[in-house]
């Protein structure tokens, strides 16, 4: 009887608040089971949601809800003191983790380490080989070692795990000896060379071993990507061996332990995501190939060019599609495709410029009279802007077309230089690898810029408008200019999608793609280039493969639904996006205990202009 | 758009597909009705918006870019949830009164509806002003608006007023769906560029200036619709009032009478 009331305890310690948020998240997962159920109509308004709440289906939302509201409440009574912790040791992260293993139980956890990536390798020459029956048979999987793309796999595998142990030792301080130059150029050059084999095997004779023959057509030294390669190989070598050097003279072990990503490890996954995005597309169906270049490679043109306007500078441009269709419509007026002609027909590869400078032009007209008054107006503005030029391309039929669409579009092709060649739609993957070498300068030029003054003074003006200003910077400058870039990016990319579609219909650049391009950049985290190119392939991936994959009921017209919902729980839960630009994220934190702001929103002088 | 499905149900399930009563009592018993439970659905979405979308965002003293993400994927959710549930297509509504042609004032004929509108805005309209300058609700709500730390230390409840703000702001636009439900119908989207539209006009009176907000919403649809009525292009009027906005924006920033209240979003 005496200690019933100790039982008792948790539960007395329970209050409104608790109910409130076990309440919040049992509706939050039922309103997930009205999201995922069929399709309403206006006639039987309330079919959808009996159709959603009465069927077996929704328990499981239910339970959904409960767990959720269990672990919030768990959360919240641990953080006020009224609960304790069940787990007492101290959280670590996962590097804290690896390194412990790694200290405790070194040459098991190395040879673990290289057993997986031995297999990881493996099983990417296995997946990344012709289609087999089944690719779990171990003839098919034998079948492999035939094949010197293997190998070239397994080299890379191997360099990974090289990497990987590498920082294992540094960040524990096991001394492993260090393997000698002579050991390393000879090995790296070997993986280079099976790197080449890897790397154009679009024929299966290229596959085996008989390419290695120099007097073969079909050999790998008749291939232009072997010499790029082994010039990427040579590269990552030399950065390899003077980092070494720097290490070496690294006396500090403290200076040690904060290189988390090392240059040698940094190198290798670039080369390891650049082989992958320019090897692993051959591989993949005619759909992939298609969506590569139309879903992926524009929407990340897209988001790279957003994430100026809303990760650097701040500023939120809800009428994106604007710009894209602008630079659409750009190219295909100087394709005649229009009914307005045009004086002289351009290549699309010589409209690009024009289709820059147009889109800039309209982000200055617009940006500046709006960004001299307050950030948040730019908001709204964009936004009908947005809606206006949809209404231009959907209505002004004497030069848009109108919603019939307009006449074909030219390809890209180019004549120089005794050089003819053409992009065509028989052929996805040229489409694809244009778009990769467009995507990387604006990547690198993006990156570069955000390095320089001015990604320092957007930073200057994101967190403390006032003091830069009062530094002598112009914030007005500096804003339209961020305006203008992201813009005239669109632009390019409206560039990019005429010429892959042909012809252009009005219904392409609805309001709600800037939403969807916006959510791209949230979602990946505002500011930070990588998040928002893993965002954009993430999101742009996902509704493809789910089209014909219907998973959670999933359905095509529920899109905008999700990517709404989307917005309002990043926004509530994880404003930095999911892999953060570090500055960023620090701001945030910042603007929430009243220190400086995160955005460009406020306005620029106290005083309005009379 | 709450309000147009909150009326189009509302007239649906009590005048269904009866002809439109002819009898002036229950027509104006019909829009009263109608005008107060849009409204009221209207404050209800405001006040849900309010809870799960901007509370917790000013709970942590988020940054305003925080916040008009958040609004913006809200509406988006709202939109498409209704667009889910009721059906992607638009809808006629059941007439609470007939609309016929009152009278006619130098060629333009004024029918009906036009009759009621007016009447009802301008009711309104009234009823807005009086609460936002007289009452002390309206007097807390622009303390907030000017200084909300201060107002705090003056014993307002801020989260309350804000909530407040929000539930008035819906009651009216759910009060305007209405209106437009019974003239064009409803859709999923209708209520998006109406929202536009007022945002033009708010600026075009001076922002945080009630008077100046309704003066800009007639000056603006007059300047909209009289070049198409020159034109016959009816595509112009979003075209036209985009112009105005950028203009105003370049020209007089304050709007026509002037902002009243400080500024903090």
């Amino acid at each position: 009887m005496s200690d019933q009331p100790s039982k008792m305890k948790w539960f007395r310690s329970l209050d409104g608040e608790d109910f409130r948020r076990m309440a919040t998240a049992l509706c939050g997962g039922l309103l997930l089971a009205v999201m995922t159920g069929p399709e309403g109509s206006i006639t039987q308004p309330t079919y959808a949601v009996r159709e959603s709440l009465f069927t077996a289906h929704v328990y499981g939302y239910i339970v959904f809800g409960l767990v959720i509201g269990l672990l919030l409440t768990y959360r919240a009574k641990v953080k006020n003191g009224s609960w304790r912790q069940i787990r007492s040791a101290p959280r670590r992260t996962l590097v804290d983790h690896a390194a412990s293993i790694a200290a405790s139980t070194r040459l098991v956890a190395l040879g673990v380490t290289a057993l997986l990536s031995l297999f990881a390798g493996l099983l990417f020459a296995d997946f990344s080989g012709p289609v087999a029956a089944n690719k779990f048979s171990w003839h098919a999987f034998a079948h492999q070692f035939v094949f010197t793309r293997t190998y070239g796999y397994l080299a890379l595998a191997i360099a990974l795990w090289f990497t990987a142990a590498n920082q294992i030792t540094l960040l524990t301080r096991v001394r492993i000896r260090s393997l000698s130059r002579i050991t390393i150029v000879v090995g790296v050059l070997i993986a280079i060379l099976f790197f080449s084999l890897a790397a154009d095997p679009f024929l299966p004779p290229r596959f085996t071993v008989r390419s290695l023959n120099p007097a073969s057509q079909s050999s790998v030294f008749h291939h232009w990507t072997t010499y790029l390669w082994l010039g990427v190989g040579l590269l990552a070598i030399y950065s390899y061996l003077r980092k070494r050097d720097r290490v070496a003279n690294a006396k500090s072990p403290r200076r040690l332990e904060r290189m988390a990503i090392s240059p040698s490890m940094r190198m290798v996954g670039y080369l390891g995501a650049g082989f992958i995005a320019i090897e692993a597309p051959k591989f993949l169906s005619l759909y992939w190939q298609i969506s590569l270049y139309q879903q992926i490679g524009v929407y990340c043109l897209l988001a790279v060019g957003l994430n100026i306007v809303v990760g650097f500078a701040g500023l939120l441009d809800l009428g994106y599609v604007a710009f894209y269709a602008l630079g659409a419509y750009v190219t295909a007026y100087f394709s005649g495709a229009l009914p307005l002609q045009p004086p002289f027909h351009l290549n699309p590869f010589l409209v690009i410029p024009f289709a820059i400078v147009i889109a800039m032009l309209s982000g200055v007209l617009l940006g500046l009279p709006t960004l001299r008054l307050r950030g948040d107006y730019l908001a709204i503005v964009t936004l009908g802007f947005g809606e206006i030029i949809y209404v231009l391309a959907n209505d002004w039929v004497q030069v848009t077309g109108g919603s019939p669409g307009t006449g074909s579009v030219n390809g890209f092709d180019v004549n120089l230089l005794g050089v003819h060649y053409g992009w065509s739609a028989a052929n996805p993957l040229s489409y694809y690898y244009l778009m990769i070498a467009v995507l990387i300068p604006v990547i690198v030029l993006f990156d570069l810029l955000n390095n320089s003054k001015v990604g320092r003074s957007w930073a200057a003006i994101r967190e403390d408008e006032v003091a830069a200003q009062s530094l002598g910077i112009n914030a007005l400058k500096y804003k339209v200019m961020a305006f203008a870039m992201g813009a005239s990016t669109a632009g390019v990319a409206g560039v990019f999608t005429a010429v892959k579609v042909g012809v252009l219909f009005p219904n392409t650049f609805v309001l709600q793609l800037s939403i969807t391009i916006l959510v791209l950049v949230i979602f990946g985290g505002m500011g930070s280039i990588l998040g928002v190119l893993v965002g954009a392939v993430f999101l742009q991936w996902l509704p493809a493969y789910l089209t014909f994959h219907s998973y959670f009921g999933y359905q095509q017209s529920d899109l905008y639904l999700y990517i709404g919902a989307l917005l309002v729980v990043m926004m509530i839960f994880r404003p930095q996006g999911l892999v953060p630009s570090r500055r960023r994220q620090r701001e945030f934190a910042d603007a929430e205990s009243g220190q400086g702001s995160a955005d460009a929103l406020g306005p620029i002088t106290q005083e309005m202009p009379q | 758009m709450t309000g147009g499905f909150a009326g189009y149900f509302y007239l649906h399930y009590t005048i269904g597909n009866h002809p439109a009563p002819s009898n002036l009592w229950l027509s104006l018993y019909y829009i009263v009705t109608g005008v107060l439970v849009s409204g009221i659905a209207g404050t209800l979405v405001a006040l849900i918006i309010e809870r799960f979308a901007y509370r917790p965002l000013r709970r942590r003293n988020a940054p305003k870019l925080a916040y008009l993400i958040s609004a913006i994927g809200a509406s988006y959710f709202l939109l498409n949830l209704f667009g889910k549930e009721f059906g992607r297509y638009p809808e006629g509504t059941s007439q609470p009164f007939n609309d016929h042609v009152v009278t006619t004032i130098l060629g333009a004929q004024f029918t009906m509806y036009d009759f009621v509108i007016l009447v009802a805005s301008v009711i309104l309209m009234v009823a807005l002003d009086f609460i936002v300058s007289r009452t002390k609700m309206g007097r807390a709500i622009r303390a907030v608006a000017q200084d909300a730390e201060t107002a705090s230390l003056m014993g307002v409840n801020v989260n309350r007023t804000i909530g407040t703000t929000f539930a008035l702001g819906g009651f009216m636009g759910g009060a305007a769906g209405f209106f437009v439900a019974i003239n064009q119908g409803i859709a999923y989207g209708m209520g998006f560029k109406p929202a536009l539209l007022a945002f033009t006009a708010a600026v075009l009176g001076g922002i945080g200036n009630v008077r100046g907000a309704m003066i800009g919403g007639v000056v603006l649809g007059i300047v909209m619709f009289t070049p198409i009525y020159w034109f016959h292009q009816p595509w112009l009027e979003e075209v036209i009032a985009f112009t105005v906005l950028v203009l105003i924006l370049l020209f007089r920033p304050t709007g026509l009478l002037g902002e009243r209240l400080g500024r903090s979003a």
